[in-house]
């Protein structure tokens, strides 16, 4: 066995800028799972009847379907619904953001069922609206109490960003996996991508735990 | 749509299915029986594999189970010159990578059990491995099962992932019928149909069960 690590130092700015790509998607799924998780979870809780329906059905089908499958869906799926040439990046962002907002969904309906009535109650009696009371009186607690779940999700999604590699985005288990194959360093390349995800991934498991302990809610 | 492909290609298909069924149960055994050593490694071990064991837990934490899974097959011949078969590969990858999450489900169950009825139980005499048996388990582990529950839904869509190192399961199976009809809508729809019906009941069903036996662990 000769193991050569030089490849990994030439192939470096590859391997940055991949990387650079896998945060990118991670923080930008979020930013688009945030609100729109909100927005299902508010559907699901106070819309319109067959509304609530639909919002409960989008959430139970995307979090009973693996990621991977949601991922080839999107790739091949959505070019011939929405009749657009989405780049392989825009596909994996939907996907992603298609699967994280139904989690994030339920993670808010938990939250906001977690706020005890007499709240909202309260609220009223005091002649807020019930937007209002919602939006002044539930939601910023719901936010505190849901922020350590958000977290661990944060986590799952920055793993899962590696499954958009089998439609070819340009993240970094792709760019590894590529670098992999026209080198034949198979051992160098995958320890480097595991090690990555490893310095990456690491803080962000130890701050989640730190946010868990923060804001254990404790009745 | 014509969904003449399904019907023409269902053995291939069902064989796959059967396979993601098979691999999902010895993964699950596995991973939850290896868990359940490590967190008692974790919460009673000698204090020099403490940190090794948290070290191992938070890292599979940190790195992606298609990491994992790739660095198992690919990596791990050169590294230990053991070469597997896909499925077994996939075995280990999933039982290393899912053995940390449910050593994380049996710590925070059995720490969930107050720690006054251990000294209880000391006071009357018994060993260390009779409260365990006897007094923290039948608790802890009623009150473990709806995280066990989402962790055989995870397991299930884990072993999807299995499809980038060709285990001929049911993901890697409907990619290959695709590749050859190039009718991606029909047999992905197909395949989300089928990982729903196997997933929903599963989550649904230890919801059922928990809520039959969650007073027996009250305590």
């Amino acid at each position: 066995m000769t193991l050569d690590w030089s490849v990994v130092w030439q192939h470096r700015e590859a391997l940055v800028a991949a990387t650079g790509t896998t945060i990118l998607l991670t923080i930008a799924t979020m930013a688009i799972a945030v609100p729109c998780g909100l927005m299902v979870a508010a559907l699901r809780l106070y819309a319109w009847a067959p509304v609530r329906t639909l919002a409960t059905a989008y959430v139970e089908l995307f979090r009973n379907l693996p990621l991977i499958l949601v991922v080839f869906w999107a790739f091949y799926v959505l070019p011939i619904w929405t009749g657009l040439g989405l780049s392989p990046l825009a596909t994996g962002l939907a996907a992603l953001a298609l699967n994280v907002t139904a989690y994030n969904a339920e993670t808010f309906r938990a939250g906001l069922n977690s706020i005890r009535r007499g709240q909202v109650e309260a609220a009223m009696a005091l002649g807020m609206s019930r937007t209002q009371a919602l939006r002044r009186v539930i939601v910023p607690q719901a936010l505190r109490r849901v922020l350590p779940v958000l977290a661990s999700t944060w986590v799952s999604l920055f793993k899962d960003t590696s499954l958009v590699s089998v439609i070819a985005v340009t993240e970094l288990a792709y760019v590894a996996m590529q670098v992999r194959a026209q080198t034949f360093r198979v051992l160098e390349m995958l320890t480097a991508m595991a090690a990555i995800y490893w310095l990456l991934g690491y803080p962000q498991a130890k701050l989640v735990d730190w946010i868990q302990r923060k804001y254990r809610v404790t009745e | 749509m014509d969904f003449s492909v399904i019907t023409d290609h269902w053995r291939f298909l069902a064989s796959g299915v059967l396979v993601t069924l098979a691999l999902s149960a010895l993964s699950g055994v596995t991973s939850i029986a290896a868990g359940f050593v490590v967190a008692l490694a974790r919460m009673y071990g000698p204090r020099w594999l403490r940190p090794i064991v948290i070290l191992y837990i938070d890292s599979m934490r940190a790195i992606p189970v298609l990491v994992v899974l790739v660095w198992t097959f690919f990596a791990l011949p050169i590294v230990g010159g053991i070469t597997m078969a896909p499925f077994w590969a996939a075995l280990v990858g999933l039982t290393v990578h899912l053995a940390a999450y449910s050593a994380e489900i049996f710590r925070a169950g059995i720490e969930s059990v107050r720690p006054g009825q251990t000294r209880a139980a000391l006071a009357l005499g018994m060993s260390r491995a009779q409260i365990l048996r006897r007094i923290v388990l039948p608790q802890a582990v009623v009150r473990m099962l709806p995280a066990f529950g989402s962790f055989l839904s995870v397991t299930i869509k884990d072993t999807a992932i299995a499809s980038v190192i060709a285990v001929p399961e049911f993901m890697r199976q409907s990619e290959t019928v695709q590749g050859q009809t190039f009718q991606p809508i029909e047999v992905y729809t197909f395949a989300m149909v089928v990982y729903f019906l196997l997933l929903f009941p599963v989550t649904r069903g230890v919801d059922l069960v928990y809520r039959r036996v969650a007073h027996l662990g009250r305590s």
